[in-house]
């Protein structure tokens, strides 16, 4: 469920727990690699990601139900 | 279990803005420039929180040296827009003449509102009508916003959820409940700023079970209106829906930046405004005909789908540099996981829920009914650039008003500071009940099956009835576990009370007119011409008043 967190690459800054808007990462302390506490609340705005300053330490992945209807 | 007391805490201000979007963001600079002690509160973090947290990429405003001297043509051509048909035209003719001097700051701090150094107006538009949304990239709108409010000393407090608003004596500030911490803090101020945004979750969303799948933010959740009715003050038009539209089941999704053709599972256009891609119009048909996608699943014909097929590989950069700006990476990062290619796949296209197109009566000034109390941007929806206009001039008014005035009592406050600490302590302790989730479960349940597409007097009876058994039991019974959940069962109050009023404004409203649908009343009711229906707080629920449409 979104978001996931690369534990290997995570430097535990906390910019991903303070940035999002429906605090998916509530109950994250700093210097440790975030909780993602409410992933069925993540909103899909990618500030998490944008604002990561490691590459690839985190991203999305679109739950199921969400998934596009395409030709 | 551990017994929560809920610690107190004290701030003060001139001028309290409440929700740190572009509007609330625009308030605070404006009134700190004008010399106000100012505190801003966010229930997120100013730098990603609301609708346009990760941008936005259309503003709609009036250019002279792109439009020419004349500004009329702009004013009706948004008067008649998504975001300016419900309003008198003299509130267009302010934000359209203000709009310019906003784009200009925007730029000057780093916010690129031209296109390869010009001016470019692109979607939203009719072939042959006025172009009025200027395309803007606007991804980092929200941390250059939070570091200019900062320069000017406003103070941010961020992850704080406002609740209620204190009234002894006049507007005297507002009680808020922090997200992360045991803790009720009382704000005094002289003049308050509601900026808190829309009112989502009221509707079952595109996927139910999947609450938070949004097109706005779903922590936006008519916090405002709801404090604004608490205190006393007028909402408007709550009864007149309002919907949006995009790809099916992926909310967070920005309609008008997609370069395509809306068309049927033959590849038959639904519109007759565009045949083949053409960045300058997108496809406006859904523009005008939000309901498109619903009816034509309906009557058996779709779906539809968004079609690029043909798109020049100039459009379709301009295309992708865009959706990264309106704040789309999720759906683009989709389209990788999928291995989709908007140049070859027709994505299909949906009717997304209801909300309230209506919200606090404000006016061009910012005023709302209340002295002291001021409102803008999707308090009662407008975009993106109603909210930075009018939120700056709310803001400026804001201080003026607070000048004007001694600051409240120290006691201010007190009495409403304690009925929540009650309130959230009960919350909090409660060991069985129900959860928000339920609650709000509950509420999206009554909500489309009693006032969703279909309004009649008897089903709007029944759901009232059903409506109130729902909010007596979430007073007396939620449960919150922790201070996240805490905040979802006030936002969940908050919902019901904005419910409640949409309840009583379609009782009232006996009418079909425009978008606004009764199936036992299908005519139009010449009494109501040139008539608002305003709705307030009242000893017993909400009182509706109908009244000319330019008080
Ligand atoms: C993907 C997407 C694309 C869009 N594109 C465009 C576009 O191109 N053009 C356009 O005109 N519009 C667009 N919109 C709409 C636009 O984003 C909104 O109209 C705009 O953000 C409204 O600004 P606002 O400040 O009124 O509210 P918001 O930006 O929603 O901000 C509300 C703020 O209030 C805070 N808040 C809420 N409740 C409380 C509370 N109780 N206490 C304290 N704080 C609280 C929130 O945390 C948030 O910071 C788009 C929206 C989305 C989702
Ligand atoms: S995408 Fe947005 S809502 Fe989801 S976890 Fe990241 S910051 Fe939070
Ligand atoms: S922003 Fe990136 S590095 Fe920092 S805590 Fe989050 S995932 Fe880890």
């Amino acid at each position: 469920m979104p978001p996931i967190i690369d534990d290997s690459k995570c430097t535990g800054c906390g910019v991903c727990a303070e940035h999002c808007p429906q605090d998916v990462f509530f109950g994250s302390e700093i210097k440790k690699t975030p909780v993602i506490a409410f992933p069925e609340e993540c909103w899909h705005c990618y500030a998490c990601v944008l604002d990561c300053p490691v590459p690839e330490a985190i991203r999305l992945r679109t739950p199921v139900p969400m998934m596009l209807s395409y030709r | 279990m551990t017994h929560i007391i809920m610690a107190g805490e004290q701030m003060e201000a001139d001028v309290l803005v409440i929700g740190g979007g572009p509007a609330g963001l625009m308030a605070a600079i404006h009134a700190a420039e004008s010399g106000a002690k100012v505190t801003l509160i966010d229930k997120a973090n100013t730098v990603r929180s609301g609708s346009g947290a990760t941008g936005n990429d259309h503003f709609r405003a009036y250019i002279p040296a792109f439009h020419g001297p004349d500004m009329e043509p702009v004013v009706k051509e948004v008067a008649k827009s998504q975001a300016g048909w419900t309003r008198p035209q003299s509130f267009v003719r302010t934000w359209m003449k203000t709009s310019f001097d906003i784009v200009k700051m925007w730029d000057d701090w780093g916010i690129p509102m031209k296109h390869e150094g010009r001016w470019e107006f692109s979607g939203h538009t009719f072939p042959g009508k006025p172009f009025t949304t200027l395309k803007y990239s606007g991804q980092s709108q929200k941390p250059i916003l939070t570091k200019e409010a900062k320069k000017r000393g406003v103070k941010i407090v961020n992850r704080v959820t406002a609740f209620d608003l204190i009234t002894d004596h006049g507007i005297s500030g507002a009680i808020g409940v922090h997200g992360r911490e045991d803790k009720i803090i009382t704000f005094s101020a002289k003049a308050v700023v509601l900026c808190t945004g829309g009112c989502v979750r009221l509707y079952p969303g595109p996927t139910p079970g999947w609450m938070f799948n949004r097109a706005d933010s779903p922590h936006t959740t008519g916090d405002g209106r709801a404090m604004a009715y608490r205190a006393g003050a007028d909402l408007l038009n709550m009864e007149i829906p309002m919907r949006w539209a995009g790809p099916k089941y992926f909310a967070k999704c920005g309609k008008a930046t997609w370069v395509g053709v809306l068309r049927d599972p033959r590849d038959k256009p639904v519109g007759p405004f565009v045949t083949k891609p053409d960045r300058i119009y997108g496809d406006p048909i859904s523009d005008s005909y939000k309901g498109l996608f619903e009816d034509y699943m309906k009557t058996g014909k779709g779906p539809v789908y968004m079609d690029c097929r043909g798109i020049s590989n100039e459009d379709y950069d301009y295309m992708m540099h865009y959706m990264k700006h309106e704040g789309l990476h999720g759906i683009l990062h989709h389209f990788d996981e999928e291995g989709i290619d908007l140049r070859e796949n027709p994505i299909e296209f949906m009717t997304y829920e209801m909300t309230t197109r209506g919200g606090i009566h404000y006016n061009e000034k910012g005023e709302t009914s209340m002295p002291g109390l001021y409102a803008a941007g999707d308090e009662y929806f407008g975009g993106i650039s109603a909210a930075a206009t009018f939120g700056w001039i709310a803001g400026g008014k804001a201080a003026g008003f607070a000048f004007g005035r001694d600051a409240p009592s120290k006691n201010a406050g007190k009495e409403s500071s304690e009925a929540l600490k009650n309130l959230v302590r009960e919350m909090r302790n409660r060991k069985d009940g129900p959860s928000w989730q339920e609650i709000n479960v509950a509420l999206n349940q009554v909500m489309s099956d009693y006032i969703g597409p279909t309004r009649s007097d008897t089903l709007v009876e029944a759901g009232t009835a059903h409506l109130l058994r729902i909010k007596e039991k979430a007073r007396k019974d939620l449960v919150a576990k922790n201070q996240h959940e805490l905040i979802h069962c006030l936002e969940v109050l908050n919902l019901l009370d904005v419910a409640e009023v949409i309840f009583a404004a379609i009782k009232e409203r006996k009418e079909t007119r425009e978008k606004y649908i009764r199936v036992d009343h299908p005519y139009k009711n010449p009494a109501f011409d040139e008539k608002v229906l305003v709705c307030r707080k009242g000893p017993e629920g909400p009182l509706t008043e109908w009244k000319a449409i330019n008080d």
